[in-house]
């Protein structure tokens, strides 16, 4: 590898882009060093010589990628590393607070917190690596985000003014993880072969989508917290659990079809939110 | 600093905040159960005493007050483990019944013995055999007989549902000669509130029938009569929870759903009903959780138990006097004295 492919490789590992859109970027700086390079070949300048001022002109290649990124995925890396960040420090306060004030050892929680919050800041600084795989970014926020919901109902029996402003914390963690989503959604679209024609609908399909999966999401953990308090640790207590799980799995397939059918969309994610919600009550009634 | 250089210095700060949180967590000192009041209380026949359990990491003793507060004088301690829960008076006000508790974990469940105290030499009797669940005890007004709930199961008739007493039936317990005979046999759902009218010849219980009721049951011929309050619930149909029978017998007491908090918990306030009417009207306004209501014997006032954290993780029980019209309430100050102040 020569200096030049290193420099490229360099720029490429601070982006999220897809495999073409990476080939078209490799294939368009090349370009502009090769162009750079044969003017100092011109003015007189050796091989390497005239490679190491081409290189030296464009400048810092960690720099140039993470603008890169920047200009065409604006503040997706840096919402990543909120998330993440949010998540950790929320779970180190609230860990703190319950074990020396309300004198409870949540290692468990502790530990699941953390390895969230880790995985959202690892994929962060490995966007050129994770980052192209748009459904896995998002699968990985959305989980995120409801592990805060879960966070959500256990600082409802926090004491005193703590609850109001755990959830505060928290509620502004899942809304930025939702705008996240919406985001990545929105920019894996660009990768469909079809031309946007209508990216107001598209949005607004997005919208509407993830606003079924909320509700999906909510009453899911809201049944569930309710079977966990009343019954305890059971197999049935998660059977509300189950349309999160099928709703993430049908988000996969969903995303790509909203940038193709953004009408026709909103009816398929509305059906099978209903299907998704009347499963469980199905399998509680006959069980 | 290369990628994969960024990752691993990542990982292994993660790893190490882990540890250290564990770490330091082990500096903290570790839940020892529930500490503070205990929801139920009685008053003596003067009026003079109050009879509550306090608990301290997680196991309750009984303790006795001034009803106008004070220091309280320890009455009974359990053993490790073991809760003394539901304190009744006997009518001379010489004794105290109440219910020693107690979890097995293996078995998933919780056992309730019955246990007679005597104020006047400290002699504590347990009056039941092991293995039973009952859950509270009256006295009949002539002091000779208690009469108990004991369920018969521990469990979850649904798969969603938590494992509770149930199958309950109502008992007698001759005091001199300790024999036990059956009144009830309903193996009802839920039973709770047991009260003896003054002429001792019905009982009253809350169960539940297509909804909460109080049940006046005939001690001559075992026939019952349903009570359903009407009032202002904000439940729509009434849901009583801790009756209680005035002196008189003409008047219960019993805590129920006033109204609906920001979050939609139920707000629970104190009651009374008119027995010949069933007109029942809101006393207190605490717009907290108010249990446990107890008419005084010789005044117009209750003493109220109100959860001060209802809905979080640990309630915090106090004490209240509050007149019969609601419009005057005291708090119950009591100062719990230390273990060594104790002996």
């Amino acid at each position: 590898m020569n200096r030049t492919e290193k420099y490229i490789r360099r720029v490429l590992e601070q982006m999220q882009s897809p495999k073409a859109e990476r080939e078209e970027m490799r294939e368009e700086l090349l370009m502009h060093l090769e162009e750079a390079k044969k003017r100092y070949l011109y003015e007189g300048y050796s091989e390497k010589q005239a490679e190491k001022y081409a290189l030296a002109d464009f400048g810092n290649p960690s720099r140039i990628g993470r603008e890169l990124q920047e200009s065409i995925y604006p503040f997706q890396r840096g919402l990543l590393y909120v998330i993440g960040i949010a998540t950790i420090i929320f779970g180190v306060i609230f860990y703190l607070n319950a074990v020396f004030l309300l004198h409870e050892r949540i290692i468990v929680w502790f530990g699941i917190q953390l390895l969230i919050g880790t995985a959202v800041i690892l994929a962060a600084i490995n966007i050129s690596i994770v980052g192209r795989y748009f459904y896995l970014v998002n699968l990985l926020i959305l989980v995120s985000a409801t592990w805060s919901g879960i966070d959500l109902m256990m600082v409802e029996t926090a004491p005193g003014g703590q609850a109001f402003l755990f959830s505060l914390c928290l509620t502004i963690l899942i809304i930025v993880s939702l705008i996240f989503v919406f985001r990545n959604s929105y920019y894996s679209t660009s990768q469909t072969e079809n031309e946007q024609r209508k990216p107001g609908l598209v949005k607004f399909s997005y919208i509407m989508n993830l606003l079924f999966g909320v509700i999906i999401i909510s009453l899911g953990l809201f049944f569930m917290w309710g079977f966990l308090v009343f019954i305890g640790m059971r197999a049935i207590a998660f059977v509300p659990s189950i349309p999160i799980f099928l709703w993430l799995t049908f988000y996969k397939f969903q995303m790509t079809y909203i940038a193709k059918k953004p009408l026709l969309s909103l009816a398929t994610g509305f059906l099978f939110s209903g299907v998704a919600i009347a499963l469980p009550f199905g399998i509680l009634v006959f069980t | 600093m290369s990628l994969k250089m960024k990752n691993i210095t990542f990982l292994i700060g993660m790893v190490f905040l882990f540890f250290f949180m564990w770490g330091i967590s082990l500096f903290a000192e570790p839940s020892k159960g529930f500490s503070g009041f205990g929801e139920t209380t009685d008053l003596s026949p003067d009026d003079e005493t109050l009879v509550f359990s306090y608990f301290q990491d997680g196991n309750a003793s009984l303790y006795t007050v001034p009803a106008s507060g004070g220091t309280a004088k320890l009455l009974a301690k359990p053993i490790e483990g073991n809760s003394f829960i539901n304190p009744t008076f006997s009518p001379n006000g010489d004794k105290v019944a109440f219910i020693k508790q107690w979890e097995v974990e293996e078995q998933e469940r919780t056992f309730g013995e019955l246990m007679i105290i005597d104020q006047t030499n400290g002699k504590m009797e347990q009056l039941t055999d092991t293995n039973n669940l009952i859950t509270e005890a009256v006295f009949s007004p002539d002091g000779k007989t208690l009469y108990f709930l004991k369920a018969s199961v521990y469990k979850n008739y649904s798969e969603i549902a938590s494992k509770r007493p149930h199958e309950f039936d109502i008992f007698r317990m001759d005091l001199e000669t300790k024999a036990i005979d059956q009144i009830t046999h309903k193996k009802a759902y839920e039973m709770s509130g047991l009260a003896v009218t003054p002429d001792g010849k019905q009982l009253m219980y809350r169960s539940y029938g297509n909804g909460d009721q109080l049940v006046f049951h005939s001690l001559a011929d075992d026939g019952e009569t349903v009570v359903i309050p009407s009032g202002e619930f904000a439940s729509g149909a009434p849901i009583i929870s801790s009756p209680s029978l005035s002196s008189d017998g003409k008047r219960v007491t019993f805590s129920d759903v006033a109204t609906k908090g920001k979050d939609g918990l139920f707000i629970y306030e104190a009651f009374k009903m008119d027995v010949d009417t069933q007109q029942a009207k809101q006393i207190t306004s605490f717009h907290k959780h108010v249990t446990n209501p107890v008419f005084f014997h010789h005044s117009n006032s209750l003493i109220v138990t109100v959860d001060e954290k209802f809905g979080e993780a640990r309630s915090e029980y106090s004490y209240w006097r509050v007149s019969m019209d609601g419009d005057q309430r005291k708090h119950l100050s009591i100062n719990i004295p230390e273990v060594d102040d104790m002996k």
